[in-house]
């Protein structure tokens, strides 16, 4: 027992004076910047190696052949199902800017375009969160050069962003920004030249929250409002490239009153539009996910009732 | 008889106290190495070695009973072990000045280490409790004058004297209020009309404007600044003057139909003891 006792003690205590000047002498710890900062790489051949992070295998977002992914902090975008990689010019934080409340693992559905003919991306930059520059950055040559076109220099905190191409030449961008609650300002930007130069056009008389825009031709665009509380579909369109709006009247049935309250983006059928108007976020008719399907034979002035679309019917 | 049952059982529970500290204590030592960490606080290095080797000291003369020449060498040497420890824990304050602040509950700790000839002072982030990281340098070189206030029970208040003698504030922040995926503005999430008693904070597109006590400030988006996802400081003259944090019962919406739910605290930047003001939401500036 006494050995014991003794040994324990003497293992304690030698222990503790090593680790005494272990202590004494260890480097103090850095900030993991500062080290980088202080290591001369002319000295120091594996520096690079060493401040690296680690860069991991790259892999398209979603498994199809045209694809991208946002690993190692960098937008890519294949061609190939991820055989081969080409990197867009342009920093990952700037497809993410002003108000985006997500993981950053996948874009924003509408901010981009990629498509075998063309590659495209939505950013905005600026260090003045209220005033930012929004661009595009684009490929046509699938990644092999990239052009970059500014599409407004001046916009607050993004919200909602959408930019298509529905030619070689026609391309819309759609922003909002500036939320205030409920309130924030939407503008549609045009271009006639294939992106290269944007014009801004007029906008509809409200400042309710932007839902969705849409141009369906070089002259017809829509803008539908109503993300918080809508009561009946806020659409509005235009005839003359954004020039002036009107809102759309719907004929919306007595038993659909209050129901189908969000309209989405209008679409050509044969010789009319179509609309499906959705239950907004409060939705609980049937579910919430019954839609109602609008069809116009005056380019989209006026909305006559047709039919209720069950979510799985949709096309 | 019972006396000496007593004795042991004492002693042999202060020899087990020595050797857990003991465990620790070695155990911390390869994980700071191996991880470039080290303790949360400088100090408890030495006081741990102490601690230890009192009860070592303790428990041999009550297990062992040495004989008096052999308890007074004994004694000596530890003795000599905890001078030693008393004389670099000493030095090392004269070296570093460290600051912990522990939440209300129990679960942060707030450790600020500053060298204390070049004044500049560095946040670590703690892990495991008694160990910690670095984790930023703090943006001005510090007088020495600080004051540490709880906002939230996840986030501190660190308000400090600069060397140019301005007033700064850095917060730390202890998690999120939204899922923990995603960064928030906290300016953006606290768009509208606040208000307490005497306090009323509007919030909108154009900046923050405090009324407190009659008086008005308002601040431009320009000079706020965020600190994690919880807090954001409001600057003038590249000091700061207030901070507004979110409280914990705070929920954080991407929606924007969903209603502001919960509380901000306004903490006013000063070295003197200042209490958070609670503000309740009021709805949208009319």
């Amino acid at each position: 027992m006494k050995t014991l006792i003794i040994g324990l003690a003497s293992i304690i205590l030698v222990g503790l004076i090593t680790g005494m000047f272990v202590y004494e002498n260890r480097d103090e710890v850095k900030l993991p910047q500062y080290q980088i900062d202080t290591e001369e790489p002319e000295n120091n051949p594996n520096a690079t190696t060493q401040t690296e992070p680690q860069q991991e295998d790259l892999w398209p977002v979603d498994g199809e052949e045209i694809s991208y992914s946002l690993q190692n902090e960098e937008l890519h975008i294949t061609y190939d199902k991820g055989k081969s990689w080409v990197t867009v010019p342009v920093e990952k934080d700037k497809l993410f800017a002003g108000e985006y409340n997500g993981n950053k693992q996948s874009l924003i559905d509408t901010s981009y375009i990629l498509t075998e003919k063309r590659a495209a991306f939505l950013y905005a930059e600026g260090a003045n969160w209220e005033s930012q520059t929004v661009g595009i950055v684009y490929s046509e040559d699938q990644g092999k050069t990239w052009e970059e076109t500014i599409v407004t220099d001046s916009f607050p905190a993004l919200r909602y962003r959408k930019v298509d191409f529905l030619n070689d030449q026609f391309a819309y961008v759609i922003l909002s920004g500036g939320r205030t609650m409920s309130q924030e300002g939407t503008q549609p930007y045009l271009s006639n030249d294939g992106g290269k130069t944007w014009t801004q056009t007029n906008t509809p008389e409200t400042t309710r929250l932007v839902s969705d825009g849409a141009f369906i031709n070089e002259k017809t665009g829509f803008l539908s409002y109503g993300t918080i509380n809508p009561e009946q579909p806020d659409l509005y369109i235009t005839e003359d490239a954004g020039e002036s709006w009107e809102m759309a009247s719907f004929q919306m049935p007595k038993k659909y009153e209050a129901v189908f309250v969000t309209a989405e983006m209008p679409v050509k059928e044969e010789d009319h539009l179509a609309v499906l108007v959705n239950q907004g976020p409060n939705g609980d008719y049937l579910g919430g996910k019954v839609k109602g399907k609008f069809i116009s034979k005056d380019n989209g002035k006026t909305w006559e009732f047709s039919e209720e679309v069950q979510p799985s019917e949709e096309q | 008889m019972k006396n000496n049952k007593g004795r042991k059982v004492f002693g042999w529970s202060l020899l087990l106290i020595a050797l857990g500290f003991f465990c620790l204590q070695m155990g911390s030592l390869f994980v700071q190495a191996r991880f470039d960490a080290s303790y949360i606080d400088d100090r408890l290095f030495y006081i741990l070695n102490m601690i230890i080797v009192i009860c070592l000291v303790l428990s041999i003369w009550l297990l062992l009973k040495p004989a008096k020449k052999i308890t007074i060498s004994l004694t000596i040497i530890f003795a000599l072990f905890v001078i030693a420890n008393g004389v670099l824990l000493v030095n090392r304050m004269e070296d570093t000045k460290n600051i912990l602040s522990v939440s209300p509950n129990w679960q942060h700790v707030l450790s600020i280490k500053q060298d204390v000839q070049t004044k500049e002072a560095v946040y670590y982030r703690s892990y495991y409790g008694i160990l910690a990281r670095p984790k930023e340098r703090l943006p001005y070189e510090m007088d020495g004058e600080y004051q540490v206030e709880w906002l939230a029970k996840d986030v501190a208040a660190f308000t400090y004297k600069a060397t140019d003698q301005s007033i700064q504030q850095f917060i730390a922040t202890y998690g999120d209020r939204g899922s923990g995926t995603s960064y928030y503005y906290v300016g953006g999430q606290t768009h509208g009309v606040w208000q307490a008693k005497d306090t009323k904070v509007i919030n909108d597109q154009e900046g923050i404007s405090i009324t407190h006590n009659g008086e008005t400030e308002v601040f431009d988006w320009d000079h706020i600044e965020q600190f994690g996802t919880l807090a954001i400081v409001l600057k003038r003259n590249n000091e700061a003057t207030w901070t507004i944090a979110l409280k914990e019962n705070f929920e954080v919406h991407s929606d924007a139909s969903r209603e502001t739910v919960g509380n901000i605290a306004l903490y006013k930047a000063s070295l003197k003891e200042s209490e958070p003001i609670l503000l309740n939401y009021q709805g949208e500036k009319e």
